[in-house]
């Protein structure tokens, strides 16, 4: 699972079959630096909007456990994140 | 299952209920598995109560949901920690060398922590 910043919604009008209902959010995971360039699309059940920190889970098995398997996007929200803390002392040392 | 270092926690009131009070442990993989985490992060639930600063082996996908202790496969999250680690000894030159093992193109230094024991010179 990853953290990552709610930046914005995503609206289609000619989606695939599972897709309508869902709510689709971009999503930017954060990095060690900070934000990574990188976007995903998630879809969200959870009522997340942009300015929130989600908890993004992946896969299928996690995709029909939350929005149901005709939904075709392994990438899920799974929690609005209220707080998270990351001690500098242990971090300084791992990830290198 | 990788292993990585417990580098902070992460709250969350609104959540999926099969989620219900798992603490959710933010851990930063070593460094070897570059590129693999491209965000160099992941967070993974924690049954067994593992803290800041511990290095953990991190299981991925299924067996992640598995451990729950639940015996099914109902739990949407695709992180756990499976152990909390000790110790670990490593051949530093051969894990490290360039192309050692998949996903190592260059010489890494290891993460503090995991420095290995000087070994004595042999005797001449």
């Amino acid at each position: 699972m990853l953290l990552g910043d709610v930046v914005g919604r995503l609206w289609a009008s000619q989606r695939a079959g599972g897709l309508p209902g869902q709510t689709l959010l971009l999503v930017r995971p954060l990095d060690a630096r900070g934000p990574s360039r990188r976007l995903i699309v998630a879809v969200d059940r959870l009522g997340a909007g942009p300015g929130e920190r989600v908890l993004v889970a992946h896969g299928s098995r996690v995709r029909d456990l939350t929005v149901g398997a005709a939904v075709p996007d392994k990438d899920i929200v799974v929690a609005i994140v209220d707080d998270h803390h990351v001690d500098a002392a242990a971090a300084g040392g791992a990830g290198r | 299952m990788i292993l990585g270092r417990v580098v902070g926690e992460v709250w969350a009131a609104r959540k999926d209920a099969r989620l219900g009070g798992a603490k959710l442990l933010l851990v930063r993989p070593h460094a070897w598995y570059e590129p693999a985490f491209a965000t160099g992060h992941l967070v993974a639930t924690d049954e067994i109560d593992a803290g800041v600063g511990d290095d953990v082996v991190v299981c991925l996908g299924q067996p992640a949901r598995l451990s729950r202790g639940r015996g099914d496969d109902n739990t949407p999250v695709d992180a756990a920690v499976m152990a909390i680690v000790d110790r670990v000894e490593i051949d530093a030159d051969g894990a490290a060398r360039a192309g050692a093992a998949p996903g190592i193109h260059r010489r890494l230094e290891l993460p503090r922590g995991l420095q290995p024991p000087r070994r004595p010179e042999p005797p001449r």
